[in-house]
């Protein structure tokens, strides 16, 4: 089985931009050397009643149906690129792709006397480049499900996450890369209270898993890892831990074997406070945030402090290797996960996931890459890395973010906050770059 | 560091040196030959971890040494190395023991077989930096297993005989070896330094984590949620729970065989649980803990030349309680007087002395029972001290009794 | 006896549909495919490019050799289903083997009718529904110079095309006054017929062949006006309907084709039909209908392949709708859904002479009933969506009738997120 890349398209984007046609245009010039219109292979269209534009194109579907509907063999699904081929010579014109097609992604030209239909433009799409407003991405993860589908999946089926759980998600990944010479440690939080450390003498994982104690998971973790040096077995010290046990009760521990440089590959998945108890405030919590312990009332208007930057503070430690992701950019994810496997075969290496929570956030369960990403693109998340002796590098773009209400917006925790405190959340959001981009080297 | 060897005493001896207790829980680790020792300082443990790290720097222990940043992280530190099959050491007391609490006390549960040495110190608050056993007597009920040395030598013999104990597959239990701190951890005296061939052949191959493990090779969850009011849990929960007790009270046989085998191979003679002196013609007794036991001796032999029938009965395992050893002892006397080098808060009495009480009350015959409570933070107990509480119980032989603990050192 | 677990008879769109959907689901029992063709699959809608040299026979397979390798098919070739003993599920082959099935599936498709025209059984003519046929037609029109052909159904009318393009002087005879019945109007029809016209094309409408003689290098036809044409090249384009022989003695039911459910089952146990064999639900009446249609095939194979499967994402079958996309002379005509309005329905239209445009849209509540149109762009799946989902057009109808395209773009776009 193979994942292929494709193009994604996001209506609230290209609303941004009016009708701007950029994509059509780039798509006829490319296709026809023209700005005429009819030869673009994409197609924006008005939404109905001020509804977002809508989207025609190919979508170059698993199972094709203009395929079948094609007597002459010219339309094949291309099993290396994905792409549904069109071949001008066998083509007789006949037109019955167009009755597959449900998406308007193959139609007549009437200039050509052909049909016509997006072929990537050989992996760089042309629309893609074009679109001014990011409405149309060329999504490229499929990458990550072809190198690594066959790897198993080291946790159990049935993990009791909410619906729509980050976490989970990021569990899954990692340790699936990570592989099975690995003790795995996941001190208290949602990770073993999904059930990865099992219950009643039954396991979660399928590879040796602790459930450490809230604070000692990166020490406990240093003297596995000593140990297994000590008799020259290769053993991957893994900790997934949340914010508080990473941040807060846990810091003194984590920031020792980061100072020792203890080999450990030590992933903070920071859903921002504490989830699996009740969505209590943590050191990570942010600013303005409802949570049951920063409530919303007459006399306080969620967390009156702003979340500590815990990955900055790692970095302070000058580890091995310390970088910033989040799901909704998981090829760079991948690259990172890669890079601290490595590094913590040298020493100590931190990854902190930003990992909202639908059901500690109060966003809905299908919205949870949504808000990962919108973290990332208004900057409050920003992806960087860092590695030992070198500078810290934005992994992605930190210019032109959107305005920090389009992420604050998708999650009611935020729901209640003023003007005010939104411009104080924008102005520390701003800070925060700027003191990200010193260490970046930049202005 | 190392003295030079003076004279072979004992077949099993490599050299007799001149250190004090401290120097010599440091030779005890290096002939154990832990994979991993994990350190930070405290007062009056801190030569200790001195010792070893230099003994760890001169190669004189083959042993990963990890300077940690508290001793939470030491213990855990140990966790992880034990569950992944090593032997490890650590020493803490007071302060730095209350601040590893949270793993020490889930030590037991995992049945994690780690020695540990406990330079006791007092509890604060009054600040203090002095001796004490309050810090060892507040863990007593975490599920470690308790040993308090009178002497230097006792020190470094039980250390090593404490991994015997710990990793003996019937108990599988964490071993503090209390030292007093300042009295035994200062005090300096010449020891035999044991053969390390015959230390090796004395503890056996290490096996810590046959019973569960961090291993890839043999995959499992360590720790999973165990309990609740459904399914299996309440049974597995009790399993686990009763099993740890029988591990404890296995310990008692397993300790008193690791002494017997000790005294065939060294030819040091201590009584694991419950050393009786001077008792069997005794009408009254002491009862004595640690390093006070050689004053109370003294003292002893004192009222002896006066005619008093006094004896002593002086605990060595604290925990698990040594129950019978303790009841057939206190059955011999009508009257006994316990000195504590703590306090217990609940009873407004010695630690120790409660635990007497309970054994008096198995004795099945009247026996008059008083508390004294003395050298606390680093306050000398003397032969003096000891004499008064000699004439007290004495008194309680004769029938007056008195309310509360006899503090030892109020009027110093 | 040879046993399989599926047993598919035709290996055109309805059987190679209910390969790969058996196999999406079904990766291990044994598949055997029987074709009465010596050919490697090809779709009967190529075939009028064959002849006229468009598309080469051998670049026109469907699947090649090595699909049915991979996916543990046996291809028997040259050989068709005889007959079948639905009791102890045996098909009988012509070449005299025997294969026991599990389940069978019937797409043998349908072959030319041969209409009663005296002197026809006894004249050299073409029909074109096989490659082979299509083989033979293309070597006799390299040396022919006068075509006929009868019916302007698809098949004539795409045969015509194809010979003009090859070169020969064409004439259409048709019984019917228009083009293409049942697909288009008699208005788009016209627009069709002026361009075969336009093309050189002779256009005999409305008329009967009464007579076909046969004659030195060819033949004569003589209609019912008493006028004649000489033909050194004549193909039969009146129609198709199954050949249903093999199913004497079983209980399958037959009407024009054989009838099935929902799920395309007959009415004998274990056996399934889908494609041009099959009579299935109409979209629009309660009548069961022959589709005749390429899209319909392969919708039908895969519904039956499911069933035999038990594949638990099975939708039934919504019923055929008529569709047709067609192109002539480099102009397009499409129709999707009924063409002719009755009073039920709401018809509009729009023409546009100057540029030989013309559409039409159907709607009935406001919901899309047909749409058919010449040269205008036309997303022809999309429309057959509004109208299976019978999507409410009220809130957009303006929109819709003028900018038919992009307003049923928008919907589906809207209706997939």
């Amino acid at each position: 089985m193979t994942a292929y890349n494709t193009i994604a398209f996001d209506p609230s984007r290209c609303e941004l931009c009016n009708d701007c046609n950029a994509c059509m245009t780039a798509c006829s010039q490319i296709k026809a050397g023209t700005d005429d219109l009819l030869h673009s292979r994409i197609k924006i269209v008005a939404g109905f009643n001020g509804n977002p534009p809508e989207l025609a194109l190919c979508r170059q579907c698993g199972d094709p149906e203009c395929t079948k509907s094609c007597p002459s063999t010219a339309l094949t699904k291309n099993p290396e690129t994905g792409l549904i081929d069109w071949d001008e010579s066998l083509c007789i014109d006949c037109l019955l792709c167009t009755v597959g097609c449900t998406y308007g992604g193959i139609t007549y030209n009437a200039e050509l006397k052909h049909v016509a239909k997006c072929d990537h433009c050989d992996g760089d799409p042309a629309c893609v480049k074009a679109c001014p407003s990011g409405a149309l991405t060329y999504i490229t993860s499929a990458s990550i499900f072809n190198e690594q589908h066959e790897r198993e999946d080291l946790f159990v089926p049935g993990l009791s996450a909410c619906q729509g759980c980050n976490s989970e998600m990021i569990m899954r990944h990692s340790l699936r890369k990570v592989g099975p010479d690995t003790v795995l440690a996941t001190p208290p939080g949602c990770i073993p209270g999904m059930g990865s450390v099992g219950f009643n003498g039954t396991t979660g994982t399928k590879v040796p898993v602790f459930h450490p104690l809230l604070t000692n998971t990166a020490s406990m973790l240093a003297g596995v890892k000593k140990q297994y040096n000590r008799m020259g077995r290769n053993v991957t010290a893994m900790a997934l831990a949340g914010d508080g046990g990473a941040g807060d009760v846990g810091f003194q521990s984590l920031s020792g074997a980061a100072e020792r440089n203890d080999q450990i590959l030590f992933i903070c998945v920071d859903n921002e406070g504490y989830m699996n108890t009740g969505m209590q405030a943590s050191g990570s919590t942010s600013y303005g945030s409802w949570t049951t312990t920063t409530p919303v009332g007459t006399e306080m208007k969620g967390k009156r402090t702003s979340q500590k930057n815990l990955a900055m503070i790692m970095m302070n430690h000058n580890c091995e290797y310390v970088a910033t992701a989040s799901t909704a950019f998981v090829e760079d994810y991948y690259e990172k996960l890669d890079k601290a496997l490595a590094a913590s075969e040298r020493g100590f290496a931190y990854l902190h996931i930003y990992s909202p929570c639908p059901t500690g956030w109060r966003f809905p369960s299908s919205q949870t890459i949504e808000v990962c990403r919108k973290g990332v693109e208004t900057n409050f998340a920003p992806l960087w890395e860092y590695e030992r002796g070198g500078e810290l590098r934005f992994t992605h773009s930190i210019d032109n973010p959107l305005p920090v209400e389009a992420y604050l917006n998708l999650s009611g925790k935020y729901r209640h906050v003023s003007k005010e405190q939104l411009a104080h959340i924008q102005e520390q959001v701003n800070e925060r770059v700027k003191s990200l981009k010193r260490f970046a080297g930049l202005n | 560091m190392a003295t030079p060897a003076l004279k072979m005493k004992h077949p099993g001896c490599a050299q007799s040196i001149v250190c004090d207790g401290n120097e010599a829980a440091a030779w005890a680790v290096a002939l154990a030959r832990p994979d991993l020792v994990a350190v930070y300082p405290i007062t009056p443990q801190s030569s200790l971890v001195e010792y070893v790290s230099q003994f760890i720097a001169d190669g004189k222990i083959q042993a990963e040494l990890m300077n940690v940043e508290g001793e939470h992280s030491v213990l855990s530190a140990l966790h992880g190395a034990a569950l992944a099959g090593g032997r490890t050491y650590t020493a803490t007391c007071g302060p730095g023991l209350a601040f590893m609490f949270e793993p020490y006390w889930r030590t037991p549960g995992m049945r994690l077989p780690i020695v540990a040495s406990l330079v006791t110190r007092d509890g604060i608050t009054p600040q203090c930096v002095w001796g004490g056993q309050q810090d060892a007597m507040t863990m007593k009920e975490t599920g470690w297993i308790q040993i308090y040395c009178e002497t230097v030598q006792e020190v470094l013999d039980t250390t090593i005989m404490a991994y015997r104990i710990a990793e003996h597959h019937d108990v599988m239990l964490p071993v503090n070896i209390c030292h007093d701190g300042n009295y035994l951890s200062y005090g300096v005296t010449q020891v035999d330094v044991p053969e390390q061939s015959a230390v090796d052949d004395y503890l056996g191959e290490k096996d810590v984590n046959w019973h569960v493990a961090l291993d890839p090779m043999r995959p499992m969850a360590v720790d999973p949620l165990t309990g609740g009011a459904g399914g299996p849990g309440p049974s597995k929960f009790v399993a686990y729970r009763k099993g740890l007790c029988e591990g404890m009270q296995n310990a008692l046989g397993v300790i008193e065989q690791a002494h017997a085998d000790w005294a065939d191979i060294f030819g040091r003679d201590y009584a694991p649980l419950v050393e009786e002196y001077r008792l069997d013609d005794a009408d009254y007794a002491l009862v004595t803990i640690g390093s006070m036991t050689g004053a109370a001796k003294d003292a002893i032999d004192s009222a002896r030349l006066r005619g008093e029938r006094v004896g002593l009965i002086k605990i060595k395992t604290f925990r698990p309680f040594p129950v019978e050893a303790m009841t057939r002892a206190l059955k011999k006397v009508e009257a006994v007087g316990v000195v504590d080098r703590s306090v217990h808060y609940g009873w407004d009495c010695g630690p120790l002395y409660q635990e007497v009480l309970s054994c008096l009350y198995r004795a099945g015959k009247p026996v008059a029972s008083g508390s004294f409570i003395g050298g606390l933070a680093g306050a000398d107990l003397t032969e003096g001290h000891f004499a008064r509480a000699i004439e007290r119980t004495a008194q309680l032989l004769a029938g007056t009794e008195f309310d509360g603990p006899v503090w030892l050192n109020e009027n110093d | 006896m040879n046993t399989t677990h599926y047993l598919i008879a035709g290996a055109s769109h309805a059987g190679l549909e209910a390969v790969h959907r058996i196999r999406l689901v079904d990766e291990t029992s044994p598949i055997t495919l029987v074709t009465r063709d010596a050919h490697a699959p090809y779709s009967p809608t190529i075939l009028p490019y064959v002849v006229s040299g468009q598309s080469a026979p051998e670049r026109v397979v469907l699947r090649k050799a090595d699909y049915f390798t991979q996916h543990n098919v046996t291809l028997i070739s040259d050989n068709e289903l005889v007959a079948i003993n639905e009791n102890d599920r045996v098909a009988s082959l012509k070449s005299g083997d025997q294969w026991q099935y599990e389940k069978l599936l019937l797409a043998t498709g349908a072959d030319p009718i041969i209409p009663p025209i005296p002197g026809l059984s006894e004249t050299p003519f073409h029909v074109l529904r096989t490659m082979q046929h299509a083989i033979d037609l293309r070597e006799h029109a390299g040396k022919a110079k006068r075509a006929v052909v009868l019916g302007a159904g698809l098949i004539g009318m795409h045969g015509a095309e194809n010979l003009r393009h090859a070169g020969l002087d064409v004439t259409i005879v048709e019984m019917c006054d228009q083009v293409l019945p049942g697909y288009f109007d008699p208005r788009a029809a016209s627009v069709i017929e002026t361009a075969f016209n336009d093309n050189g094309i002779h256009m005999v409408m409305g008329s009967r062949v009464v007579k076909v003689e046969s004659q030195d290098n060819g033949c004569r036809i003589t209609l019912e006006n008493g006028n004649s044409l000489e033909a050194d090249l004549l193909l039969v384009a009146t129609g198709v309907k199954p050949q249903l022989d093999y199913l004497k003695g079983t209980s399958v039911q037959v009407d024009q084709g054989v009838l099935v459910d929902r799920n395309m089952r007959t009415d004998a146990p274990n056996i399934w039909a889908a494609g041009d064999v099959a009579q299935a639900a109409d979209f629009y009446g309660e009548d069961k209908v022959m589709m005749g249609i390429l899209p319909d095939a392969v919708t039908q194979g895969a519904i039956a392949a499911m069933d035999m499967a038990e594949d638990h994402a099975l939708a039934p079958y919504v019923g055929g709708v008529p569709i047709n996309t067609y192109t002539f002379f480099g102009q397009q005509a499409i129709s999707v859904g009924q063409c002719m309005a009755d009073a039920q329905l709401e018809e509009l239209t729009r023409t546009d002479d100057d540029n030989q445009r013309y559409l039409k849209i159907l709607l009935k509540d406001n919901r899309l009933h047909g749409i058919s149109s010449i040269n205008e762009e036309m997303d022809a799946g999309i429309m057959w969506q509004l109208i299976l989902r019978k999507i409410d057009l009220t809130p957009v109808k303006d929109a819709f009738i003028a900018r038919p395209l992009e307003t049923g773009r928008a919907l589906m776009s809207s209706t997939w997120r």
